[in-house]
């Protein structure tokens, strides 16, 4: 274990630094230690580093035995202070609970900690309880008992729990990453599986079994049949044009209205997943963009901290990972040597030209594309298994046009990330154009029970799809391993988590569209999902090798399920715009209306027997009613806009003063430190004559415009201080400040080497590297 | 689990649900995992200390580049030597639920090499060493640049090392940091 242990020689160096600060500086440190920042409770709490020589309060018990009893009551006291923690309610409970898992410190003496804090509590509140308080407390008590216990049952059930943590321990955790988003997909279809399977397909059957009219006609089962959905396939459950239109007989007094069941349950599924995944998108978004962007992009810095992926396990992957860390590093280094070199704006212009001219290219490919489709819709020849070809080129096409997209990005000035954004939003385009146009095609082809039609055209969909990625795109995977074992020189395959997840999307779109015509697809879907992360998982495991380029997943992550909820809402859209509107009288559940929106006004709200209300609902969908409401939704977005727009700019005017604070904080500290050592070389007597005298500088320089400028703001601003007890300024600094010296002496714009005698000077100097600053933000 | 179960009581698995982001059935878990590490010792006393070498095969510290500091941070005897609370607490700093500041506290300590309360130069190169691993180097003035390129970006205060609140800040703006910083039980 050498190679881990620490240098020794940088730690007695640490010591003797230590030790010279300490004695030289102790006046400062008390003066640190009792700054209002850190006297506040909350900043207490969080900074309680030990180890540190900080705490000259704490010192003398360190070592004593039972330094831990001593130790939680200077925490004890701490969280005393805030009244928040200290009531005798549930809230202030579970507060206390929060903050003690909070506490950075071991479970030892955290756990006195407790103890001393219930004791406290108890002490506290003499009052007796009133019977709604303890009721109160009752059932939160309950809810969390509850929620723990589910917290339990989810660990024990966690699907795959094991299967996924190896992949990432070998893999990183972006390739866990997919098999995240594989998991969430399989159990969002396992839930529509169970709801349709329940409300819909178990009564049909019911019913079936019950009239005994179904297959008249029994034909002979052919492959070709069930790739195509056609013969026998064609009037089973499979399919829309099956099911009953009116009520079911249920034997007793009840009926079941099958029209209602089907059409409800669709809706409310898909309503239901569609707010869960608006909700959990929104949040990932807020999480992952918001609380990331503004301000200063730190690039260099997260990378450095937040570089290592601690789910690494094998280390084949730990190798690769650090060879791919290295590499970033030089990238980045090289990237910006390049910036420095200073581009033109010529070649920026250029750049931005070739990147809309591909833009373009790409955009007139897609609706090429949809043009070829649907002349080959149009076409349609009586072959036997003609619509069949037309599934086969559509599946051709979203499984090749990514890989040619993802090449022809290549080819464009984009940073990786973006790029990667880039190709996921024009195969998404691609996808969805698609699949609106194969549901346009057949809403208007005026067949007889297009529904069904379109029912076969996803469901051969799903089909040709789950070959694909269970067969075909393994195979590849598999054969390129094997050539890659024979030479080495090819590169490796490696998992393509953008290719992988974008199939995944496109599946599930074709699920949103197929679902309310066919619905046993899901359970379909479901079956071939459960496969594909088995198939995938030995797939990757066996067939792939580690990355060697870093790729960071939480953004992406969230952009995957923005995707998904996206196309989620245009097949809502498109349904609802096109399908409402039509009627649906050649066959399926909605035969008895004349059109299917009728299901809501009629069957469910009997508009017809309340004239006003059905008034009322024409007033609302009105044009101009939904414009009105559209332009304040518009005038809100600016609004909250703008606001943001202004926060952004304070968070920037803070961000200097907490730079201009914190100098002055060490100038301050400086002067301490140098009269607590006696240096006090300012003799006012001498000076006192004259504009030259340091006096006279040291007002000017205080009443410099920047500067009172910002006097002014830290006035009006400074319960931002309170709030945000952050110390930027610590007593130990010069510790750094040695270090620093040691190695280079021309830095010496420090707080130390302030003195007296040559201020002037050197509040110039300070002068000029705040406007500097300020320049640079 | 049958046999795990019965070196703890209600009490003090109540207890460990109380001060950590562990459900009970996970506090169990780990301590199967930290058993798998040294099974006489533990299985004799079940908060038996283990030895720095002991802990350090715990798959995901193995290849950890930080292990020794990790072990450190979190040995209540600060020496790296680990208990099964110790233990418990580094991997319930790491679990997922655990939320981005209680990480952050816990990141910076492992960063801070020299235990000064800031991140300094030295720390900072030391940080970007280990890294990128022991096969390959960046050169001397690589690193400096990457080092003065991280100051630039996050230095708010320019004395030329990290405080604890520019290093929360750095993280807070990194969304990849919750992910990375994570290990799976």
């Amino acid at each position: 274990m050498d190679d881990i242990d620490i240098d020794p020689n940088g730690e007695a160096g640490v010591g003797v630094r230590r030790s010279l600060t300490q004695s030289s500086n102790t006046a400062r440190q008390l003066a640190v230690s009792f700054m209002p920042s850190r006297q506040l409770p909350y900043s207490t709490m969080r900074q309680r580093r030990c180890n540190s020589e900080r705490n000259a309060l704490l010192e003398e018990y360190s070592d004593a035995t039972d330094s831990a009893d001593r130790q939680a009551d200077i925490i004890v006291r701490d969280m005393e202070l805030d009244d928040r923690l200290m009531k005798n309610s549930p809230v202030s409970e579970e507060r206390r609970r929060e903050a003690l898992r909070e506490l950075p410190r071991g479970l030892t003496i955290k756990r006195h900690v407790r103890a001393k804090l219930s004791a406290s509590v108890s002490l506290r509140s003499k009052r007796p309880i009133s019977f709604w308080k303890r009721l109160k407390y009752r059932t939160s008590f309950a809810i969390k008992k509850l929620r723990d216990r589910l917290l339990n049952l989810v660990f024990s059930v966690e699907l795959w729990y094991r299967s996924i943590r190896t992949i990432e321990g070998h893999f990183g955790s972006a390739v866990g990453t997919y098999f995240y988003f594989l998991r969430a997909l399989f159990i969002m279809n396992v839930f529509l599986m169970l709801m349709v399977v329940a409300f819909v397909v178990i009564p049909q059957s019911l019913h079936d079994g019950h009239t005994n009219t179904t297959s008249a006609v029994r034909e002979e089962g052919r492959f070709l049949d069930f790739i195509s959905g056609k013969g026998m396939l064609e009037h089973s459950l499979l399919f829309y044009g099956h099911y009953h239109s009116g009520e079911i007989a249920a034997g007793g007094p009840l009926s079941y209205d099958m029209s209602f069941a089907y059409f409800f349950t669709m809706l409310s599924v898909c309503m239901v997943i569609f707010i869960i995944l608006c909700y959990r998108t929104a949040d990932s978004y807020r999480r992952n963009f918001i609380g990331a962007g503004g301000g200063a992009r730190l690039v260099f810095a997260s990378k450095v901290f937040c570089g290592w992926d601690c789910g690494v396990v094998s280390a084949r992957a730990a190798a690769s990972h650090a060879a791919g860390l290295y590499l970033e590093f030089k990238e980045l280094l090289n990237e910006q040597d390049k910036n420095q070199v200073l581009m033109s704006s010529c070649g920026k212009l250029c750049r931005y030209l070739i990147n809309a001219a591909v833009t373009t290219a790409v955009l007139a490919v897609i609706l090429g594309l949809q043009y070829g489709l649907w002349k080959l819709l149009e076409l349609e020849s009586h072959a036997a298994h003609w619509e069949l070809a037309v599934s086969i080129t559509v599946a051709l096409m979203v499984s090749l046009c990514p890989l040619v997209f993802d090449s022809v990005v290549r080819m464009e000035y984009y940073n990786p990330r973006t790029a990667l954004y880039v190709t996921l939003g024009r195969t998404w385009l691609l996808d969805m154009s698609t699949l609106v146009l194969l549901f346009y095609f057949w809403a208007n082809s005026a067949k007889h029970c297009w529904e069904t039609r379109f029912g076969q055209e996803m469901y051969r969909l799903v089909l040709l799809d789950a070959f694909i990625s269970l067969f075909v795109l393994p195979a590849i995977e598999f054969g390129r391993a094997f050539i890659y074992n024979l030479n080495y020189k090819t590169s490796p395959p490696e998992f393509n988590i953008a290719y992988n997840s974008l199939t995944l999307i496109y599946n599930q779109a074709v699920v949103w569209f197929g679902v309310m015509f066919s619905p046993l697809l899901v359970a379909a879907v479901a079956v071939k999902l459960l496969l594909l992360f088995y198939v995938k998982k030995e797939c990757t495991m066996r067939a792939c090798q580690p990355a060697r380029k870093v790729w960071r997943a939480a953004q992406t992550q969230t952009v995957l399920y923005m995707l998904v909820t996206l196309s989620l809402f245009v097949t809502l859209f498109a349904v609802g715009s096109i399908f409402m509107r039509m009627s649906s009288q050649q066959c399926g559940p909605l035969q008895q209306y004349s059109r299917v929106v009728q299901v809501v006004t009629e069957g469910l709200l009997h508009l017809h027997q309340h004239p006003y209300a059905s008034a009322a609902l024409g007033f609302v969908t009105r044009p101009g009613v939904i414009g009105f409401l559209l332009t304040f939704l518009s005038v809100f977005v600016y609004y909250t806009r703008a606001r943001a727009v202004a926060q952004a700019s304070m968070v920037d005017i803070l961000q200097r003063m907490v730079s201009l604070q914190a100098k002055d904080k060490e100038f301050l500290l400086g002067a301490i430190t140098k009269v607590s050592n006696g240096e006090w070389l300012y003799s006012p007597k001498e000076d006192d004559e004259g504009p030259d005298s340091h006096t006279w500088k040291y007002l000017r320089e205080v009443r410099k415009p920047s500067n009172s400028g910002f006097h002014f703001d830290a006035s009006r601003l400074s319960h931002s201080f309170v709030d945000r007890p952050q110390s930027y300024v610590k007593e130990n600094r010069s510790n750094s400040y040695y270090a620093e010296r040691s190695k280079s002496q021309d830095d010496g714009d420090t707080d130390s080497s302030f003195s007296w005698k040559d201020s002037s000077n050197c509040l110039n100097r300070k002068g000029d590297e705040n406007d500097h600053n300020l320049s640079q933000v | 689990m049958g046999q795990g179960k019965s070196q703890f009581t209600e009490e003090e698995l109540q207890d460990y649900e109380d001060l950590t982001y562990f459900t009970k059935k996970e506090v169990l878990y780990a301590h199967q995992k930290f058993k798998a590490l040294a099974p006489e010792k533990v299985g004799h006393n079940k908060n038996a200390k283990l030895p720095m070498a002991k802990i350090l095969q715990y798959p995901e510290l193995r290849v950890n580049p930080f292990r020794d500091r990790i072990c450190k941070v979190f040995s209540s005897s600060n020496d790296g030597d680990c208990t099964f609370e110790d233990f418990l607490d580094m991997m319930s700093v790491f679990s997922e639920m655990a939320p981005k500041a209680v990480k952050a506290e816990h990141a910076f300590r492992i960063f801070d090499f020299d235990g000064d309360d800031m991140i300094g130069v030295s720390d900072l190169s030391e940080v970007i060493d280990r890294l990128c691993g022991t096969d390959q180097k960046l050169s001397d003035t690589e690193r400096q640049q990457l080092v003065q390129n991280v100051l630039e970006e996050a230095d708010l205060d320019d004395d030329g090392a990290l405080s604890f609140a520019e290093f929360e800040h750095i993280i807070d703006k990194s969304s990849d940091f919750c992910q990375s910083f994570r290990i799976r039980l």
